[in-house]
């Protein structure tokens, strides 16, 4: 299990075991807003592989 | 950032969309937000101008909040809009109070998203039916901030709800409530301040140390692969 998945299921247990509904909204807002950052890196990430290897910079 | 959120709603107590609204904004670190809901300050229908454009001059966001009746708000803030936005406040010669604040709306809606387009059922989209709106913005020098749209709020699941939660408080704080990273910074400052009284799960400050630095080193990674890749097309 990765950093990001072990963050996910403390999360999750935290936000069963909170008394406060607001509370708990928080919580589950920061595991989506985890899941946001993960898939925004995969995008970058993507893209830069995508320019580097684009045909059109091979002669640079 | 100060906020004005004016909400005008004929029988706000009996609204489940409203009251959830205002509850989501009892909360300390919420402090510079001001409730103003307008049927209750005047049940009468009658409005102290000076005190309303002081409140305007007060804040720096004004949130309009209101369930969108027949593709409107209902009457009394539109008795707002004609008798507090006067000539020389808000507009025409030395009517500059308002300039350079931003106009949000809050609106809750009952048809589903889907129908406000051309071919749906209403036929036309919140940002055709809120031209008024835009048009106020614009006269009067605010910039017109994208509106949050609710829509059938009680057929919403508990998730959704909390996730529209978030999404109003940060509607109602945040400078660019759309953006990831503003977002970010945001949810940082608020597990910060996150109080252990309600969360009493085992290794809850440890969990909750990780999640802001797991968000923070996320950030840096995003940064850097932005980096490179306006690098490489420089």
């Amino acid at each position: 299990m990765d950093e990001q998945e072990w963050i996910q299921v403390e999360l999750k247990r935290l936000f069963e075991t909170s008394q406060d509904y607001k509370q708990k909204a928080l919580l589950m807002a920061a595991s989506d807003l985890l899941k946001e950052q993960a898939i925004r890196k995969e995008q970058l990430q993507g893209e830069l592989d995508g320019t580097l290897w684009s045909p059109g910079n091979w002669s640079m | 950032m100060n906020t004005l959120i004016i909400i005008s709603h004929p029988e706000m107590d009996e609204s489940s969309s409203q009251q959830f609204l205002v509850q989501s904004l009892s909360d300390p670190s919420l402090e510079n937000v001001t409730i103003h809901p307008l049927e209750k300050t005047y049940p009468d229908g009658i409005i102290d101008v000076k005190k309303e454009q002081q409140l305007l001059r007060e804040h720096d966001r004004i949130i309009f909040q209101f369930p969108f009746y027949w593709y409107s708000s209902p009457p009394l803030l539109k008795k707002w809009q004609d008798e507090v936005l006067t000539e020389h406040f808000a507009f025409g010669y030395r009517g500059n109070k308002l300039k350079n604040k931003e106009l949000g709306l809050v609106l809750s809606i009952g048809v589903a998203e889907k129908d406000y387009q051309a071919g749906g059922q209403e036929g036309f989209s919140i940002s055709e039916l809120t031209k008024p709106f835009q048009a106020m913005a614009k006269k009067t020098g605010m910039t017109y901030v994208k509106p949050l749209s609710i829509f059938q709020f009680p057929y919403k699941s508990e998730r959704d709800k909390m996730t529209l939660l978030i999404a109003y408080q940060q509607y109602v704080t945040l400078s660019k409530p759309d953006a990831l990273k503003s977002r970010e910074e945001w949810l940082v400052n608020r597990l910060e301040d996150i109080s252990y009284e309600t969360l009493t799960g085992e290794n809850a400050v440890f969990i909750i140390d990780q999640v802001v630095e797991l968000i923070e080193d996320n950030r840096m990674e995003l940064d850097e692969l932005r980096m490179h890749i306006n690098n490489f097309h420089d």
